[in-house]
């Protein structure tokens, strides 16, 4: 018989409560997962599996213990709850260490759509299919070198989340994604690049044709690439640069924590006007079958849309519950989620003509960037822009800045977002950056 | 979202893992006595199965035709402790419990993995990873016979993960308020000690039934400075497997605390970092992770069958200057990347990549080996039971020279010195790079001022030839690698580098 997952969760709450918590929280997840991964043609892994985890908050007079087990016996979990219990008593009193107010959802939750069942009916030999024809597809263009493997895979599975406030929900969810990594170059002159797409419902996936396109262009428009002199020139990013590169390292620069630790160039900087006058930037956890969205945290704040920068002006952070309190903010539901930077009114060519000298910019490599400062310096591959024309590749320099001069610099906003990942973002033109090669 | 085969290396991550004073279903007689435990194969009874049912489930996994069956037991107790703020704030304490099959044919092999130890759903594990087979007949299972693990590379003395809480918490606020007392301009800081004990027991169709137990442990503090709008933040670690004694002996939470501090107020007074091609110094602290990215990675073995590294056609070769030698120790006693038998239970060795650089070995997973037709070398590792086994480093090495380090930083007139990290990355292209945090200008053969946030770029095959001193010192670097979307953790070590030439990608 299957385990009534909620009615657990609640349990495991009303007994930390009685073994003395002065409040409890439960989440539960119980999920499973399929991956086929295919190369030159073969299955090389097949991965199928089930599995299910448990975590606890536990707080006792404001000191706050957590703990999670992947063996959810009875015994365990009276264990865990009794050690993290005995281990407050080792910590400080936090007074922000709380459970957040009880609030309604003022949406229909089943509405979201974040399930479908498509990927779960379908066969593992149909889905190995359809990444060995994705890798085929790709091979058959006599510009691609090599394969990296192509994949397909899907999970679904439900959250369980229980507390002593009297939240109690779960939702279900499920993902699917299909996607191919290539080689293209010579021998010792290799470039590396693919594509993956992923959807909530395995119908929802771009067609193979697309998939393989993307990842053919992505790869093949390397060849060749050459390293530039080192030099200050404005940078266009593409969607996907803009969304991993830009929105990536600003939302780390926007963690309730990181702004509480003072380890953001974004501390107290609510209402100052940081990014150029067209920079809006919103977070929608409730956008429905969306790749983001998701109806509450993980400490149950229902979700809500947020605006986090408006013409330019930053308006909000994402809040927990704990770094809200620290802050005396309200927290403001899961995030990021769904996290949209508005298009603007240019094309990505209009972009690339207005450029006399610049450089594209498709991929970054490295880590390299400091929220405390700001700063971002990592390996880029792009494509060389010369009076207002694509020209050759770039590869093996490096791109520097700071994240509040790009936000400052950015003159164009292109109207191409790609609305399918959770976070999306267009072209945008920032007017200098610096180029390091030879 | 993304699964391009790019494998990265971090400085910073780790914390959060759960500890304990857990007294648990499985390890009560263990953790009576846990320092006589290596190899014995009474490891937790089989995990509450008998030889006769591991047998069994093995046959299961060769019944549609798989050629190697295997099952991967794993129970792993961790636990974290952070003080932040002036207070200790959180402690957290984690437990994982599961079991993974395998079943390899040819190439390719599948996976399953069940956190219920029933022999019911260990059997349906079994069944989904046997689909990678799809014949009638199957394969003979070996007698199973327990192994004994000789050998014990961990510090099981005093472990971390089976301590109270109260020297933990000492620790944590000794690392907290040495940091806060370096200097007044450090107003934030967090310390804390994440520490784990896993045992696994691995079991499979060539009859092998091997355990280990593995401590480690990680304390970390990070400090944030401010002066006027000016902030940085700087960070301080260390640990292994080791145990308690360690932040007594070896290095105390005061030192630790005070590394964070210094790097946050020398950030202060640090100027942007120099664009463009230069002489370059790695200090020996940190730099090993150059060398993981530019050789460790391109050297797994995986890359080498599937074609996909740039190297896998130069075993032979002079790929470095004959001053670089570069191996694999997973038996150096009690670093963060050591491991007694690897995750397929092969007993570990030092694994020689690099010999006066020619390029002479792969690191291998049993799979790869099998294919290359190779020697096993004990490089299978895994990040859980959830995750099959692939080659991975342990603690990547450059081997000491000759030359002294202020020699070496004297020899250059015009160049950049790194020395913190916060990582590195590298694609199968072995186009690479590592981010430095700190590093000063070189001129005339002196370090003038400090400069932040670097990255430096370089294609393995070019830099490897390019390393033209090395110094006879030695530093190791703690790290947590990722590749195929698993975490382990790993040493990477070198001494004092000078790099003729190479692209530094700061700002000024």
């Amino acid at each position: 018989m299957k385990t009534d997952y909620k009615k657990l969760a609640e349990q495991v709450v009303e007994k930390a409560l009685k073994k003395g918590a002065t409040e409890a929280q439960c989440s539960i997840y119980d999920g499973v997962r399929f991956s086929v991964d295919v190369r030159e043609g073969e299955v090389e892994q097949l991965i199928s599996a089930g599995s299910t985890s448990l975590s606890l908050k536990i707080i006792v007079d404001n000191k706050v213990s957590t703990a999670s087990t992947s063996d959810l016996s009875l015994k365990t979990i009276d264990e865990l709850i009794e050690n993290s219990i005995r281990k407050t008593k080792y910590l400080s009193k936090d007074e922000y260490a709380l459970l957040p107010e009880l609030e309604k959802f003022d949406f229909n939750l089943d509405k979201l759509n974040l399930y479908d069942d498509t990927a779960e009916k379908v066969s593992p030999q149909k889905k190995t299919a359809l990444a060995i024809e994705l890798e085929k597809m790709c091979l058959a263009n006599s510009r691609v070198k090599r394969s990296t493997g192509a994949g397909f895979s899907n999970s679904y599975g439900t959250t369980y989340l229980a507390n002593s406030k009297g939240f109690s929900s779960s939702y279900k969810s499920s993902y699917s994604s299909l996607g191919v990594g290539l080689q293209a170059g010579d021998d010792d002159n290799l470039y590396e690049d693919g594509y993956f797409d992923s959807a909530r419902s395995l119908n929802d996936l771009l067609p193979i044709e697309t998939i393989a396109d993307k990842a053919i262009t992505r790869t093949t428009r390397m060849i060749g690439a050459k390293k530039i002199p080192t030099q200050t020139v404005p940078v266009i990013l593409e969607p996907e640069m803009s969304t991993q590169l830009l929105l990536g390292f600003l939302v780390e620069c926007l963690s309730g924590s990181n702004i509480y630790m003072k380890r953001s160039f974004l501390a107290d900087k609510i209402g100052e006007k940081i990014a150029s006058n067209n920079f809006n930037l919103i977070d929608d956890p409730l956008i429905p079958g969306a790749r983001g969205s998701v109806p509450f945290d993980r400490d149950g704040v229902p979700g809500r849309k947020k605006i986090i920068f408006e013409n330019g002006v930053l308006k909000s952070y994402f809040l927990d519950n704990y770094s809200a309190r620290k802050l005396s903010l309200k927290p403001n539901g899961p995030g990021p989620t769904n996290l949209r930077l508005l298009p603007g009114e240019y094309s990505q060519d209009q972009i690339i003509t207005s450029v006399d000298k610049g450089l594209l910019l498709c991929s970054t490599i490295g880590q390299g960037t400091v929220p405390t400062t700001g700063d971002i310096s990592k390996g880029a591959y792009g494509i060389w822009i010369e009076k207002g024309k694509l020209t050759y590749p770039v590869s093996e320099v490096t791109i520097s800045g700071n994240l509040a001069d790009m936000l400052k610099n950015i003159t164009m906003i292109g109207n191409d977002p790609n609305l399918r990942t959770a976070f999306s973002a267009p072209t945008l033109l920032i007017s200098e950056m610096t180029i390091s090669g030879k | 979202m993304q699964n391009y085969p790019r494998r990265d290396f971090l400085k910073h991550c780790g914390i959060g893992l759960g500890v304990v004073m857990t007294s648990n279903i499985w390890l009560n007689e263990l953790l009576a006595n846990p320092s006589k435990t290596v190899g014995d194969t009474l490891l937790i009874n089989y995990f509450g199965f008998s030889k006769e049912q591991l047998k069994k489930l093995l046959e299961i996994g060769l019944s549609k035709g798989g050629e190697f069956a295997e099952i991967y037991f794993e129970y792993r107790i961790s636990s974290s402790l952070t003080m932040e703020e002036d207070i200790v704030k959180s402690a957290s304490e984690n437990i994982m419990l599961g079991v993974g099959t395998r079943v390899i044919k040819g190439n390719k092999f599948g996976y399953g993995y069940t956190s219920d130890l029933s022999f019911e759903k260990v059997k349906e594990a079994f069944l989904a990873a046997a689909a990678i087979a799809d014949s009638s007949s199957g394969n003979k299972v070996a007698n199973l016979n327990d192994k004994k693990n000789t050998k014990q590379f961990y510090s099981m003395q005093n472990p971390v993960a089976l301590a109270p809480l109260d020297p933990k918490v000492d620790l944590v606020k000794r690392g907290h308020d040495a940091a806060k007392a370096y200097n007044p301009k450090i107003t934030k800081v967090t310390s804390s000690i994440a520490d784990e004990m896993q045992y696994v027991l691995i079991v499979n169709s060539d009859g092998l039934i091997i355990s280990d137990v593995r401590p480690q442990v990680r304390f970390i503090v990070s400090a944030t400075a401010e002066e006027g709008k000016n902030r940085n933040t700087g960070r301080g670690n260390a640990g292994g497997r080791v145990g308690l004694d360690f932040y007594k002996n070896t290095v105390t939470p005061e030192q630790i605390g005070r590394q964070a501090a210094e790097e946050a107020i020398t950030l202060l007074s640090a100027k942007d970092a120099p664009a463009g091609e230069m002489q370059v110094v790695l200090s020996k602290d940190e730099s090993g992770v150059m060398i993981h990215e530019a050789v460790g990675h391109p050297l797994e073995a995986d890359g080498a069958w599937k074609k996909t590294s740039i190297m896998w056609d130069k075993l032979g070769q002079q790929v470095a200057n004959p001053i670089v030698t570069i191996y694999d120790d997973a038996t150096i006693k009690e670093l963060r990347g050591t491991l007694n038998i690897d995750d397929e239970g092969v007993q570990c060795e030092n694994v020689m990549l690099i010999e006066k650089g020619k390029l002479v070995g792969f690191l291998n997973d049993k799979l790869s080996a099998k294919i290359l037709k190779h020697k096993e070398n004990g490089h299978g590792r895994r990040q859980s039971y959830a995750h099959p086994p692939i080659p991975r480093m342990n603690n990547t090495i450059l081997a000491p020279g000759e030359a002294n380090p202020d020699d070496i930083i004297k020899s250059v007139k015009k160049g950049f010195y790194a020395i913190t990290y916060q990582g590195g990355m590298v694609s199968g292209t072995g186009k690479f790079t590592f981010s430095v945090n700190l590093g000063y200008m070189i001129e005339d053969g002196k370090l003038t001022y400090p400069v932040k946030n670097a990255t430096l770029i370089g294609t393995n095959i070019d830099i490897l030839k390019e390393i033209d001193m090395v110094g006879n010192d030695m530093g190791f670097f703690l790290g947590t690698c990722g590749k195929d979307g698993q975490s382990v953790p790993v040493t990477c070590g070198t001494p004092t580098l000078r790099i003729n030439r190479m692209t530094v990608g700061g700002i000024a």
